[in-house]
C-alpha cells in the first residue's frame, strides 16, 4: 500500500532561498531543534534570573546554584542517550526497562563491591556487563524474535525491578566501601566556573563524546540510522539489519549500568527500587529524548538535542523547586515535563509534516 | 444478452489527467454497457490505472466527463463512486485479517438491525455471495487470516458485488489465482453479466481475453487506441495494437560482448517460485527478463540477490562459485541491486542524498574501521550530481523532497560506487519521467561497456527492448523462450503472455503465487 | 504439455470463530492448574475469604482492562490509567467525605471525571497525530500534577464508607461473591457483545488492522479511536471507587504503576499490542492470572517482590505464543 506513507511536501532549494524571513524563522525553528532548545534554555534562565532579582525565588537562582543541578542532570541525560539510541534504531523502538536495568545493575555493583568485597574496578566493570547483558536480553527479544519493543521492555522491567529487589531483600546496601563512593559525585572547583559535580566531567561527557562520535561520526551510526529510516531499505543497502538493531539495546543497557554507577555514587547507598521508585526513570528519560527532538517512528535524533534538552529540563526543574515552596515544586516539575513531552511531540509532528525533515 | 439499444452504464469523455510535467491520460474515451465484459488492456503507463483511480473516484479528471447511468460522477470520493454503484477490486485483497470473511464484505456497510448487527441477515447474504464465487459458503464466519491468499482474493471480489454494483471493475483480478479459481472467477463474471452488470477487466494476460471478454479496448500512451469486438482480434493482433509500430531508431548499436561469462546461473530454483535458471551474461552484456507481473522474475532477482535464497542451482560470478544467502554475501561477490519499489526498498526518504548514496558503502568509506569519512562521502555525491544531472542543490538536500526520477536516480547512483561486477535492475525506471529514464539507460549501459555484466528485471517491454542485447521471456517460473537483438514487441508479449504458437492457450496455467 | 498445473493441493482446517479461542483455553487451564496445585501446596488458598481477596484485587485491573481493551484493539495505548486513577480518586474521597456525597452521585462523579480524562487522551491522539504512548505519558504526569495539586500537600485520611457496597468488606458482597466483582462481570459481557456483535465494536478491530483502509471502507476512525479513551476513562472513574472501597486512607501515591499492571492483564490475555485482535474475555482472565499469582507468592510466603518477575515471564511467554502463532499463519 502506498498511500500509508504520506510524501513530505518537497521542499526545494530554490524554496529555501526565497523564502521571507519570518518562514526562514520558523523553519529553522521546527527543523534545527538544538537552535530551539537553545533559545528556550536562555528564555528558562533569564526568566528564573528576573523572578530571583524580583524575590520570588526562596533562594538565589545564581550560578552556583545551575552549576549544582547538574548532579540531577548526569542520569537523565545518559539514558535519554539510552533512549535515543533504541528510538532512532526504529520499529516502534523504546526501552522502557532502563529503570529497572539501573536498579538489578546498581544491585550487583554494591553487591561485589560492598558485601563480597572485590576491588573497585572489576566491580565497576561487572556493573556494565550486567547492564549491557540485560540490555543484550532486550536486545534479543526485539530484534531477533521480533517482540514488539515496547512490551517485550515492559515484561523486562518487570523481571528485573523484582531480580533487583530480591536480590537483597528489599534492602539497601550502605557498607562502607559504598558509601566511600560518594566522593566521586563531589563538586570540583574550576578557574572562571562555578564548581561543578565532578561526574559531570568523569562520566556524562566522556559518554556523550562516545555516544556523539558512534552516532554523527562511524559507520555504525550510518548503520543504525539506516535501519530506523527504512529498514528494508537498509536491508537491500546490506546493512545487517537485525544485528544493528539488536546492538542499540545493548548500548541501552550499557549505558544504564553507568547510570547505576552514577546513582549508588550519589545515594552512597546501593538501592534495589534505585530506578524503579515513583514512575521510575524511565519515564523522564523518553521525555527528554522525545523533547530533543529524537522522533518516535525511527530514524531521527542526535546527541547533541538530546543534551540540551537534558539541560533545559535540569535548569527548569531547579527553577521550579525555587520558584514553588515545599512540595510544590517538584509537583510543577511534574507538569512541566508532562506538557513539554505533548508539546515537543506536536513540535516533531508539525515538523515532519511540514519540512520533511527534523534534526 | 443485448438487444437493439444497449444501455451505456459508464461512459467516459474526453478525460485528460496529468501529473506534474507527465500527461498521463490525454483525452481517453470509454465506454461500459450494461451486460458486457469490457477489457481493458495496454502496457505498463499506457494510463489504465489512471482510468480505473478516476473512475472509482481515487483520483479527479483535468478535463472530460465521467457519467455513470447518464449521471455526471462527482470525481475525488471514492464514496460518491461507490454511492453511484461502482465497485473495485484492486490486484492486492485489501482485507483485515481479524475479521471474519462476513464482516469483511460488509464493513462500513454493515445490515443493521437497529445498532446491532443482523448477523443472520448478513450471514444469508454471504453464503448466497460465497455459494456463487465458489467458495464453501460456510467460511463466512472464519476470519480471514485463515485463509489462504487466492481465497483472500475471492474474497475481495465478493466484496466488490455485495452492494449490487451497476459497474464491476477487476483490476488484474487473476494474478494471483490458480487455474481452478480463474475459473470460478470467471463463471461469476458471467453470471453478472446476465444479471446486467457491466464489468471491466484488467488484465496482462491476453490469452485470458478471449475466453472471458465481449469487448477489448486497447490503450497507449495515454490515449485510446482501438475499441473493437474480442472475437475480431487475436492475441497477436492485440499485442500489435498495444505496441504501436515499432521504434524505428534502436538507441545504441553496442558491440556483440564475448568472453567468459561474468555471471553464470545453473539450475537456480525456489520452491513455489521457479524452477530450472539457466542464465550467462558475459562481460559488458545487457541481458533482461521479460514476464508478466506473477511470472516469476521478482523472486529471481531477490534469489540473486541473496534476499530469499534459492534453494537449488549454483551461481557463479567471473567463475567462482558464490553462495548469495544474504545481501552481504552477494555484495561481497561483486553483485548489486537496485530494487524495484523504490519507497519501500530504496530510499531513506527523509536522509539527505550523500546518505543515500553511501549507505550500501560504510566499510567502504571507513577510515581505521570505523571513522566515517564524512568528505569523501560528499565528493562522492558531488560528483554523482554532476555526472548524472540530479537536479538538487546540494548533496544535503533530502531525498524524499526530490521527483521520482531524481530519488531513483539517487538509488542507481548507490550501486554505482564501485563499479559492481554484475548489476540486478529491478524495474528501473517504473515511475520515473522520460528525461530520467533515459539518462538511467545511459548510466547502465555506461557501466556495461566497462565490462560489468547487466540483468535487467522489467514489465516495461519497449524498455527491455531499447536496452538488452538479449531478452529472456519468464512464464510459470521458468524461461520460455529467447530473444536476440531486433526482436519485434509484439514477439516478446505474445510470448510472455501465453501464445506458444498457434497451439490453444491453456487458461491460466503457470506457477501461482510467484510474486507475493 | 502447456496444461502442467503447478497448483499443491490445499490442504488446510478451517478455523471458525468460536466464542472461546485457544489463547483463553490455555489461560483458563493455566490458571486452573494454579488453583489446584495451590489448593492441594497449602490450606489457605481454597478458603471463602481467599478467593473473595483474590476476586476484590483483580477487580480494578480488569474494569480498567476493559476499556484497555478497546484502546490497544485500535492499535492505541493508555500509560495515564494510573494517573487517571488518582485524581479521580481524591476528587471523590473529598467529595464524600467533606461534601458528604452519597454513592450514586460520588459513582456519577467518579464516572463522569474519568470519562473527561479519557477524553483528552482521544483527542490529543485522534487529532494530534502523536503516537498513542506519547501522548499519555504526558498526560500520565499532567494528571498526577492535577492529583497531587487537588490532595494539597496531605493526603486525604478518614473517607468514609460511602463506597463499602462496592468495597472489599463484608457488606460489599452479594451470594458471597464481591460486588465489585460481579460490577466487572455485568461489564465485560456488555464489552464483550459489543466487540463481537456491534458494527462500531467490530470497527475498532479494522481501525487496529489498517486505520487507512478502515476509514476508505467508511470506518469513523477518529471517533472509534476516542471513544476508546473515553471508556477506559470511564471504566477508571468506577475502578476509582473500587480502589477506595471501605473508605480510609487516600494516599498521594494512589494508583501509580497501574497502567503497567492492567497492561500486562490484557497483554497476557492475548490482546496483540500491534491491535486488530483482543478480546475482553481474555483480558479477565489474565487479570485473574496476575491475581492469582500474587496471591499464590503470598501464601507461599515467597518474596511478595517475585510477583513481578512471573507477571514478566508471564507476558514473555503469551506474547511469544502469540508471534509463533502469527508466523505459522503467515508462512500456510
Amino acid at each position: 500500500m502506498t498511500e500509508t506513507q504520506v510524501p513530505p511536501t518537497p521542499v526545494n532549494g530554490r524554496e529555501e532561498r526565497g523564502e521571507s524571513l519570518p518562514a526562514r524563522v520558523l523553519r529553522v525553528a521546527l527543523t534545527e531543534r538544538v537552535v530551539l532548545l537553545a533559545v528556550l534554555l536562555v528564555v528558562v534562565v533569564v526568566w528564573f534570573r528576573v523572578l530571583g532579582d524580583g524575590g520570588y525565588l526562596v533562594a538565589p537562582y545564581d550560578v552556583r546554584y545551575l552549576g549544582n543541578a547538574l548532579e540531577s542532570m548526569v542520569p537523565f541525560a545518559l539514558l535519554a542517550m539510552a533512549e535515543l539510541f533504541v528510538i532512532v534504531s526504529g520499529r516502534g523502538g523504546i526501552d522502557l526497562s532502563v529503570g529497572a536495568i539501573v536498579s538489578l545493575a546498581g544491585m550487583v555493583f554494591g553487591l561485589t563491591v560492598g558485601v563480597w568485597g572485590w576491588p573497585l574496578v572489576p566491580s565497576v566493570v561487572a556493573c556494565i556487563a550486567v547492564g549491557a547483558l540485560l540490555g543484550a536480553v532486550n536486545g534479543a527479544l526485539v530484534a531477533y524474535l521480533r517482540f514488539p519493543a515496547l512490551i517485550a521492555t515492559l515484561a523486562t522491567y518487570y523481571a528485573y525491578s523484582s531480580i533487583a529487589l530480591v536480590s537483597n531483600a528489599n534492602a539497601p546496601i550502605s557498607t562502607p566501601p559504598v558509601v566511600a563512593l560518594h566522593g566521586l559525585t563531589r563538586n570540583v572547583d574550576l578557574p572562571l566556573l562555578p564548581p561543578v559535580p565532578l561526574h559531570v566531567f568523569t562520566i556524562l561527557l566522556p559518554c556523550a563524546v562516545l555516544a556523539w562520535v558512534l552516532l554523527s561520526r562511524s559507520t555504525y551510526g550510518r548503520s543504525l540510522y539506516a535501519v530506523g529510516t527504512n529498514d528494508v531499505a537498509a536491508g537491500y543497502a546490506t546493512q545487517r539489519v537485525t544485528r544493528t538493531r539488536f546492538s542499540a539495546y545493548v548500548i541501552s543497557g550499557l549505558l544504564s549500568g553507568v547510570v547505576a554507577l552514577v546513582t549508588v555514587a550519589q545515594f552512597a547507598s546501593a538501592r534495589p527500587d534505585a530506578g524503579t521508585v515513583g514512575n521510575g526513570m524511565a519515564l523522564p528519560a523518553i521525555t527528554v529524548a522525545v523533547l530533543g527532538g529524537v522522533a518516535i517512528q525511527g530514524g531521527i535524533g542526535r546527541v547533541g538535542g538530546v543534551l540540551v534538552a537534558a539541560l533545559l529540563v535540569t535548569w527548569l526543574n531547579a527553577g521550579m523547586l525555587l520558584a514553588f515552596e515545599g512540595s510544590e515544586g517538584s509537583r510543577y516539575q511534574l507538569l512541566a515535563l508532562g506538557l513539554v513531552l505533548v508539546l515537543s511531540a506536536l513540535l516533531n509532528t508539525l515538523a515532519l509534516r511540514r519540512y520533511g525533515r527534523l534534526s | 444478452m443485448s438487444h437493439s439499444s444497449p444501455h451505456v452504464l459508464l461512459e467516459l469523455r474526453g478525460v485528460q489527467k496529468r501529473y506534474g510535467g507527465v500527461r498521463a491520460l490525454r483525452g481517453a474515451d470509454f465506454e461500459v454497457l450494461a451486460g458486457e465484459v469490457h477489457a481493458l488492456v495496454g502496457e505498463n503507463g499506457a494510463g489504465k490505472s489512471t482510468l480505473i483511480k478516476i473512475v472509482s473516484g481515487a483520483e479527479v479528471a483535468d478535463e472530460g466527463t465521467v457519467e455513470v447511468d447518464g449521471v455526471p460522477l462527482a470525481g475525488g470520493s471514492t464514496q460518491a463512486a461507490m454511492a453511484a454503484g461502482i465497485a473495485t477490486v484492486y490486484q492486492e485483497p485489501h482485507l483485515f485479517g481479524e475479521l471474519t470473511v462476513a464482516e469483511n464484505v460488509f464493513l462500513g456497510r454493515e445490515l443493521r438491525a437497529g445498532g446491532r448487527v443482523d448477523w443472520t441477515a448478513q450471514r444469508t447474504r454471504v453464503g448466497e455471495l460465497l455459494a456463487q464465487i465458489g467458495l464453501d459458503p460456510e467460511i463466512g464466519d472464519v476470519r480471514v487470516a485463515d485463509l489462504p491468499v487466492a481465497e483472500q482474493q475471492l474474497v475481495s471480489i465478493a466484496k466488490a458485488f455485495a452492494h449490487s454494483a451497476k459497474v464491476l471493475i477487476l483490476d488484474e483480478p487473476s494474478a494471483i489465482l490458480t487455474d481452478r479459481e480463474i475459473e470460478v472467477l470467471f463463471g461469476v463474471v458471467r453470471n453478472l453479466r446476465a444479471a446486467g452488470v457491466g464489468i471491466v477487466y484488467i488484465s496482462h494476460r491476453l490469452d485470458e481475453l478471449a475466453h472471458i471478454s465481449d469487448r477489448v479496448t486497447v490503450m497507449r500512451d495515454g490515449a485510446v487506441v482501438a475499441t473493437r469486438p474480442t472475437r475480431e482480434l487475436s492475441v497477436r493482433q492485440v499485442a500489435e495494437l498495444m505496441v504501436g509500430h515499432e521504434l524505428s531508431t534502436r538507441a545504441t548499436d553496442r558491440a556483440v560482448p564475448a568472453g567468459d561469462p561474468v555471471l553464470d546461473v545453473a539450475g537456480l530454483g525456489r520452491t513455489g517460485a521457479f524452477e530450472g535458471l539457466d542464465l550467462q551474461v558475459r562481460p559488458a552484456e545487457v541481458v533482461a527478463l521479460y514476464g508478466l507481473v506473477g511470472s516469476g522474475t521478482s523472486p529471481i532477482a531477490r534469489a540473486l540477490y541473496g534476499i530469499t535464497p534459492a534453494d537449488t542451482g549454483a551461481v557463479r560470478v567471473d567463475g567462482r562459485e558464490v553462495r548469495l544467502r544474504s545481501p552481504q554475501d552477494a555484495a561481497a561477490a561483486g553483485i548489486a541491486m537496485l530494487p524495484g519499489d523504490r519507497k519501500q526498498q530504496g530510499v531513506f526518504a527523509n536522509k539527505s542524498i550523500a546518505f543515500n548514496i553511501s549507505s550500501a558503502h560504510l566499510r567502504h568509506l571507513a577510515r581505521l574501521g570505523f571513522w566515517f569519512d564524512r568528505a569523501k562521502e560528499r565528493s562522492i555525491a558531488l560528483d554523482f550530481l554532476k555526472r548524472i544531472a540530479i537536479k538538487a542543490p546540494s548533496p544535503d538536500t533530502v531525498v524524499g523532497a526530490l521527483s521520482g526520477g531524481n530519488q531513483q536516480k539517487v538509488v542507481l547512483a548507490r550501486q554505482l560506487v564501485r563499479a559492481p561486477r554484475v548489476l540486478l535492475l529491478e524495474e528501473p525506471t517504473q515511475g520515473v519521467d522520460v528525461g530520467a529514464k533515459e539518462e538511467i539507460h545511459r548510466l547502465v549501459l555506461e557501466l556495461a561497456d566497462g565490462g560489468s555484466a547487466v540483468l535487467v528485471i522489467s514489465t516495461d517491454l519497449p524498455e527491455v527492448l531499447q536496452i538488452a542485447d538479449r531478452v529472456l521471456v519468464v512464464r510459470r517460473g521458468a524461461v520460455v523462450r529467447e530473444f536476440g537483438r531486433g526482436a519485434s514487441q509484439a514477439d516478446v508479449l505474445a510470448a510472455a503472455a501465453g501464445d506458444d504458437g498457434g497451439a490453444p492457450a491453456v487458461v491460466g496455467a503457470r506457477a501461482d503465487g510467484g510474486d507475493r | 504439455m502447456t496444461a502442467t498445473a503447478t497448483a499443491p493441493k490445499q490442504v488446510r482446517r478451517r478455523r471458525r470463530v468460536r466464542a472461546i479461542e485457544g489463547q483463553e483455553l490455555a489461560l483458563i487451564a493455566v490458571t486452573g492448574l494454579l488453583w489446584v496445585v495451590l489448593s492441594v501446596a497449602t490450606d489457605t488458598f481454597l478458603t471463602s475469604g481467599n478467593i473473595q481477596n483474590i476476586l476484590f484485587t483483580v477487580a480494578p485491573i480488569a474494569l480498567i482492562g476493559i476499556g484497555m481493551t478497546a484502546v490497544i484493539v485500535t492499535a492505541g495505548i493508555d500509560v495515564s490509567v494510573g494517573s487517571q486513577a488518582a485524581v479521580v480518586m481524591v476528587v471523590i474521597a473529598l467529595l464524600v467525605r467533606d461534601a458528604g456525597l452519597a454513592f450514586v452521585p460520588a459513582l456519577a462523579v467518579a464516572i463522569v471525571s474519568g470519562l473527561v480524562l479519557g477524553a483528552v487522551n482521544g483527542l490529543l491522539v485522534a487529532y494530534g497525530g502523536i503516537h498513542p504512548i506519547i501522548v499519555t505519558f504526558g498526560t500520565l504526569n499532567i494528571y498526577r500534577f492535577v492529583a497531587l495539586q487537588i490532595f494539597g500537600s496531605e493526603q486525604v485520611a478518614g473517607v468514609p464508607g460511602t463506597f463499602s457496597p462496592i468495597g472489599g468488606g463484608a457488606e460489599g458482597r452479594l451470594l458471597g461473591v464481591p460486588t465489585a466483582w460481579w460490577l466487572t462481570l455485568v461489564l465485560a459481557a456488555g464489552m464483550w457483545a459489543y466487540m463481537r456483535f456491534w458494527a462500531t465494536g467490530r470497527h475498532l478491530y479494522a481501525v487496529g488492522g489498517d486505520a487507512l483502509a478502515a476509514r476508505l471502507a467508511g470506518v469513523r476512525v477518529r471517533r472509534r479511536q476516542i471513544s476508546a479513551y473515553v471508556l477506559t476513562g470511564a471504566c477508571v472513574g468506577l475502578a476509582a471507587c473500587v480502589l477506595i472501597g471501605s473508605g480510609g486512607l487516600v494516599q498521594q501515591n494512589v494508583g501509580s504503576g497501574l497502567e503497567l499492571r492492567v497492561i500486562a492483564a490484557v497483554v497476557i490475555g492475548g490482546t496483540s499490542i500491534i491491535g486488530g485482535r483482543g478480546t475482553v474475555l481474555g483480558t479477565l482472565l489474565g487479570a485473574l492470572l496476575v491475581g492469582t499469582v500474587t496471591s499464590a507468592v503470598t501464601l507461599l510466603s515467597w518474596p511478595s517482590e517475585l510477583t513481578q518477575l512471573f507477571i514478566g515471564l508471564f507476558i514473555l511467554v503469551a506474547v511469544g505464543v502469540d508471534l509463533l502463532r502469527e508466523r505459522r499463519r503467515s508462512t500456510r
